[in-house]
Parts: C-alpha cells; structure tokens; sequence
C-alpha cells in the first residue's frame, strides 16, 4: 500500500509538471493554430531565472524571501512570450504554416544559446527550497514534502485554468476566437490582443513548471529540447489544442513512465511512445482531438 | 588454480590507496628542461587546431572545461612564440552538440576549407567512431580528448594511424569502480544499478559486472534502472532502487543529471540505506558538487584525474597546473581540462623531438612517429601512447569524497585515491578483439574467481 502510495505521488509529480508545460502548449495552438516549438526553452528560461533569482541574486536569504520569489521564472517567461508574440509571429499569421515552424523552431535554437551566454554551462541550482521542507514519512520509506508542493501547484493551476477558460468573460472570448477567429474579429473581439494574452498565459504556465520543478532538479542545459517532446507526446496523446486533454495525457504519461521505470526498466525509453502509437492507432487525432 | 583469496589478488593488481603526502616543497620550480635548440628554419604561418567539444546541451559541462584546458596550453605555448618558437596555435571551434553526422561535415569542412593541421576535442562516445574512420581517409592528424568507447579501437579503427586518443578507455571505468568497491565494501552482496540509457551506461555496467563477479562471488543485481541522457527526474528510479532493499546502489549518471540525482536522492536518505559507488560523479566541474553532497562515497573521475591527486607539494607538474588554471579561470579543472592540456603538450612534445631528429618543421608522419609510443609526464602522472591502437594509457584513479572547509565544495579525499596500474585492468596488446570490448573477455578469461576474503 505505502509503495503503491508513493508510485502514484511519483506520477502524479511528473504529471504536474508535464501538464504545466503541455497546456500552455495546447491552449496557444488551441487559440492561435501555432505550434509553438521554442515553448520547450521557454519552460527552461522559466527554470533558469528562479534557479539564478533563489539561487544566485538572493541565495542565503530566509527561506520564506525564496519561496516569495518562485514565480519569478514563471513571470520571466511570460513577459518573454508578452514581447515574442507581436514581433516575431504576428508578421507571419497570413503565411503558410511553416514559416511559423521555422521561426519557432530558430527561436528555440536562439534561446538555448541565449540561456548559456547568460547563464552559463554549468548547472544552476535552487536546491534550498527543495531542501527546506524535508522530507515525510510514509510507512516505512521518506517521500520529500517539496514534491507535493509541486503536485499541489499543478492541481491548482489546472483547476486555475479551468474556471479562466470556463467561467470568465475573457474566457468565453478564447474559445470564440479558437473556434472562429473570423467571426470572433467580426463580432468585436479585438484578436491581436487576444492572441498576445493567449501566447502570454501559455508561456506563463511552461514558465510556472520550470519555476516549481527547478528547486528539485536545477537547472542545466538541453532541458528544453527535452521537455519539449515529453509535452509533444502528452498533447498528441490528448489530443491538440485541448487542455482536458493535455491534463489526461499528463496523468497518463505520468502513470506509464512510473510503471515501465518499475516493471521495464531496461526499455523504459521506449515505452511512451509505444503509448502514444497506440492512443494514434485508436485514435488518430488524440483523446480529445477534433478530427 | 586452488584458493584464490581477494586480498592477494587485489595485490596482484598492484592496487594503492592514497600517497604519503611529501612535505610541503616550497617553492614549485617548473620541470621543464631547457629550451632544446631549433634546428632548421620553422615557417612563421600558424598552427591550425580544431577543437570540438559540446558548447550547447547538457554534456556543456565537460565541454567547456575541455575547452579551458585547451585555451590554456595554447596561449602558454604561443606565450614562448609557438610551436618550435614560431607557429603560433590559432583555434577554431565547433560544438559537438551538433550531432554525429553534423560532427563529421564540420571536421571535413574543417580540414578542407579552414585547412586544420590537428583535430582535438570530442567528449561523446558515440561521436569518435564516427569522427575515426572520416580522419582516416582525411589524413587528418587527430588527437581524441575523449569519446573513450573501447569500440574505436576495437572495432572501427582498429589499425589507426592518423588518430590517437588522451583519457583511459572507457571499460576502465566500471572495473575501477569494481575494484574500489571490492576492496571497501566486499560485504556487499545485493546491487541496484542506475545508468543512462547509452553506450557509456550499458559499457559501465557491464565490466563493472564482470569484474565484481570475479572479486565478489554470490553478488546479484536486484535492480536496474536506465534513465535517458539528460534526465534531471530520478523520483521513480530512486524510489524502485530503495525499494530493491540493495547493499550497494552502483551509478554512470553524469553532469547536471547527476547533480539532480543526488540532490533527491538525499531527500529519499538513499545514501543511508546503502552504499554508493559512482564511476563519474566527480567528473563534472569541481565546484558543482555540493557541501551537501554525501561523505565516504566512492566519486568517480572517470578513472582518469581529479585536480588534487597527486596531492599538492608531491608532483610538481600537478601544482602549476592547477594553479595556472586556477589563475586563468578562476575554477579547478576536471580530468577533461587535463586531458585537453596534455593533448597540446603531447603534440608540442613529439614535434620538438621530431625537429631535432630531422630539422625543419616535421611533417605529419614524423609527427605520427613521435606519438607512437609517446611517454609525457602531466599533471595527473606518466601518460604513455600505445603504439598499435594509439590509445593512451595512465594509471586509473578513483577516490572517495569528503568535506574540506578550505574548499566551498565537497572534494575527493586525497590521502584516500584508490590507483591502479592500467595495464592491470586492460587488455593487452595482442589479445584477441572481443565482445562487448576487448577488456571484457580478458578480464571473464584470465582474473581468477576469488573463493575468500
């Protein structure tokens, strides 16, 4: 019971964080058709500025200060996507799509160079958070508390989002100007600003999982490129542009990566994206996808 | 064979374990003899060196030592005004992390466009024996910092003559971690592994297997765990591995992959519940190892150096070095900056001893002639170059960590580095190629099973 326990706070802290950086990624292709490919640096620079603010500009100051300061990656990020989206995509929405791959794809490339000039090669860390909470018991075996803090900031930010996009006035303008951009910009909607609030509120969330996740486990190069195609097989399983799938394709990657570290630890590689061939074979435009 | 025990064998290998630290030398005075007599005139034009070494990604970690290493004994050399007093060393660079087919148009682009007299560098396995065969048919000379993988010279370049290559072969690695934890620990008896999903994790495993069978009998392997490269979530192998209930958890995981494996693995207390052995842990940066790090593990250096072994005041070349270093880079070196300053005083080596032979500036093959068989004296000790598979060969090291308040980051201990003399733990020249590695067969055939303590 108390490994089954801990087997399933180990999914749901991967789920979390997954979740973060996947709905962001679903909710901007979800508004604006862009399949925003440097998303995977911008969960990295949202990890780099808490490791470098907690760990670095403020590092020895109370531990209360620190935790003030987490979401300062998160706000970092977002104010990157905040400048991003008018300069570099909004020139591009009349061209065909693979004007806006390339650039996203280049501005992830420029981004992890950025990342290094500015933050270096070495590995960044702010493992004091992680390590103030300590860690509790659970039957026989510790789990560290700091973990479910990050479960707790996943499940908030997913319910968070919910009530935005269902219950909120703007709300209700997000998902006109996903369904019918046209006949949203018809009807009155101002569409430039909702496309820069959008691709803001996506990069806030990469930014808010690299924000929470850094504290356990730093901040280093390549984690971008790397988050970035975990979050691809979570959206595809779930289906592109929707947040309930991005939510249940998470808790299922979370689950099946636990299960194969367990049970097949020597193709533990292989075995989400069998997941994914699988969900596409049944279902080939996800979970929740909209053929 | 009769009984084998484990401690006349371990002395057959001729294993120590720290160094009577001579008294404090004074001043350091440089070894180095006096400047030998050009002979001949030496052209002015200068010395072309690509570097390669990852700059980008989560390998930048030893990259970017490598590259410091690299810088600092070329401006040390184009201090004294080049090569021969003349050719000054002038370095192009390219990342690795660019991938092993880009890798291989970069070094042909180098050779053809930028017309490079020396390749150097790589970190990745995976990349040297792709880069091989392609300086091979480039005839471009070429000096491997690292990409260790015994199958360079095993399998893809099996006769070279324009590659050579610096640091220990890479199944050093797991049977110096065996070796030190046969002699620490030989109570162990449950083991839990946890390696990168690649060739360097699956090369680690496997010969620190072979060689624990032999000095353990009655070890079984209660859990293995293969997390991709560049993973920094270790939650689940942790907890499958305490789980295990292992004596000894055995770990290839490397750079900042590492640095966030231990950092949770602290908060599981998985040092408390068992033994640690790493063959690379030490292998980052020094000062990216925390004071939080465990004390009493074995934290392995890639079985090559660590900046404070040989100990201060007893191998003068170590000394300089690390103050050279120190003093240029504000940080201690890691065995790839060492690896990658030997490499040029290498290089600097045999062209001398090749001039003095043959006056002027020596073509490649009197440069290739020099290196075969090549001993140098560096910073981590005598480093000899076998003349039939071009590796180099130093005696393998590992250590075990402790906490120094002189040091704001936790170091190996110096009175306690475990050396091994390499040609104990290597195949020999001779021995029939093998699989999985030629060292593999040779330690299943030839080590005796020991029967007691």
């Amino acid at each position: 019971m108390d490994t089954f326990l801990i087997h399933l706070l180990n999914s749901l802290l991967y789920a979390s964080v997954l979740f973060l950086i996947a709905g962001g990624l679903s909710l901007i292709y979800g508004v604006m058709r862009i399949i925003n490919l440097a998303h995977g640096n911008i969960y990295a620079v949202g990890a780099y500025a808490t490791a470098w603010a907690v760990g670095r500009l403020l590092g020895g100051a109370p531990v209360v200060l620190l935790y003030a300061i987490l979401p300062v990656g998160a706000l970092a990020a977002a104010a990157l996507g905040a400048v991003l989206e008018p300069t570099l995509l909004r020139p591009l929405y009349k061209r065909a799509e693979e004007y806006q791959l390339l650039i996203t794809f280049g501005l992830l490339l420029i981004l992890e160079d950025l990342i290094r000039v500015v933050w270096g090669p070495y590995p960044l860390s702010a493992s004091s958070l992680f390590e103030a909470p300590g860690s509790l018991t659970i039957g026989e075996t510790i789990y560290p508390t700091y973990n479910l803090v990050v479960i707790v900031v996943g499940g908030l930010a997913a319910a968070a989002l919910w009530a935005f996009v269902y219950k909120t006035k703007f709300g209700v303008i997000l998902r006109a100007t996903s369904q019918n951009m046209r006949m949203a910009s018809a009807l009155g909607v101002n569409v430039n600003r909702v496309y820069v609030q959008a691709f803001t509120l996506g990069c806030f969330m990469a930014g808010l999982g690299g924000a929470i996740i850094v504290p356990q486990q730093g901040a280093v190069l390549g984690m971008g490129p790397d988050a970035l195609i975990l979050a691809f097989v979570v959206v595809v399983v779930g289906g592109l542009g929707s947040l309930e799938g991005a939510l249940l394709g998470a808790l299922m990657v979370g689950v099946v990566r636990e299960v194969g570290i367990s049970l097949f630890p020597e193709i533990e590689l292989a075995v989400l994206y069998l997941m994914a061939a699988i969900v596409l074979l049944i279902r080939p435009a996800g979970l929740f996808g909209r053929a | 064979m009769g009984e084998v025990s484990r401690r006349d064998f371990l002395n057959s290998l001729g294993v120590t374990v720290g160094a009577a630290v001579a008294a404090s030398a004074g001043s350091v005075l440089s070894p180095a003899k006096a400047e030998a007599q050009v002979r001949g005139t030496i052209p002015d034009k200068p010395y072309k060196i690509g570097h390669m070494t990852f700059f980008t990604g989560a390998a930048a970690v030893l990259g970017e030592p490598s590259y410091k290493g690299h810088i600092l004994a070329a401006e040390e050399i184009n201090a004294q005004g080049g090569l021969l007093g003349k050719r000054k060393i002038e370095t192009f660079k390219a990342d690795e992390a660019a991938g092993t087919d880009a890798n291989v148009k970069e070094m042909r682009r180098m050779k053809l466009s930028e017309g490079i007299d020396l390749f150097t560098g790589v970190i990745s396995s995976g990349n040297t024996p792709a880069l091989g065969p392609v300086a091979e048919e480039l005839k471009l000379l070429t000096i491997f910092v690292d990409g260790c993988t015994d199958f360079l010279f095993d399998k893809a370049v099996p006769n070279p003559h324009y590659i050579f290559r610096i640091t220990n072969m890479q199944s050093a690695d797991g049977v110096t971690a065996a070796v030190a934890t046969a002699m620490t620990w030989p109570q162990v008896r449950k083991i839990a592994h946890i390696h990168p999903d690649y060739s360097y994790g699956r090369n680690a495993f496997d010969h620190f297997k072979i060689s624990l069978d032999k000095l353990v009998p009655g070890t079984k392997v209660v859990y293995e765990g293969w997390p991709k490269l560049g993973t920094t979530d270790f939650t689940s192998h942790i907890t499958n591995a305490i789980g295990a209930k292992p004596d000894l958890l055995v770990s290839s995981v490397w750079g900042g992959d590492y640095i966030a494996m231990y950092k949770q693995g602290l908060r599981y207390d998985l040092f408390k519940k068992m033994k640690f052995t790493s063959m690379i842990a030490f292998g980052v940066a020094p000062h990216a190892i925390g004071k939080d790090h465990p004390e009493g593990v074995i934290g392995g250096i890639h079985s090559n150096y660590y900046w404070n072994y040989p100990p201060a005041g007893k191998w003068p070349l170590n000394d300089i070095f690390v103050k050279k270093y120190y003093d240029r880079w504000k940080e201690y070196p890691n065995f790839q900056s060492e690896g990658a300053y030997t490499t040029l005083m290498l290089l600097k080596q045999s062209i001398e001893k090749a001039n003095k032979l043959a006056g002027g500036w020596p073509d490649d093959e009197a440069i290739i002639a020099m290196l075969e068989g090549a001993s140098i004296s560096g910073p981590a000790g005598y480093l000899h170059i076998r003349p039939d598979i071009h590796q180099g060969y130093k005696d393998a090291v590992t250590g075990f960590s402790k906490n120094d308040p002189n040091y704001p980051f936790q170091i190996l201990d110096p009175s306690r580095m475990v050396t091994i003399p390499i040609r104990n733990i290597t195949a020999p020249p001779g021995w029939p190629k093998g699989e999985p590695t030629s060292t593999y067969t040779w330690i299943e055939k030839t080590w005796p099973k020991v029967t007691k303590a």
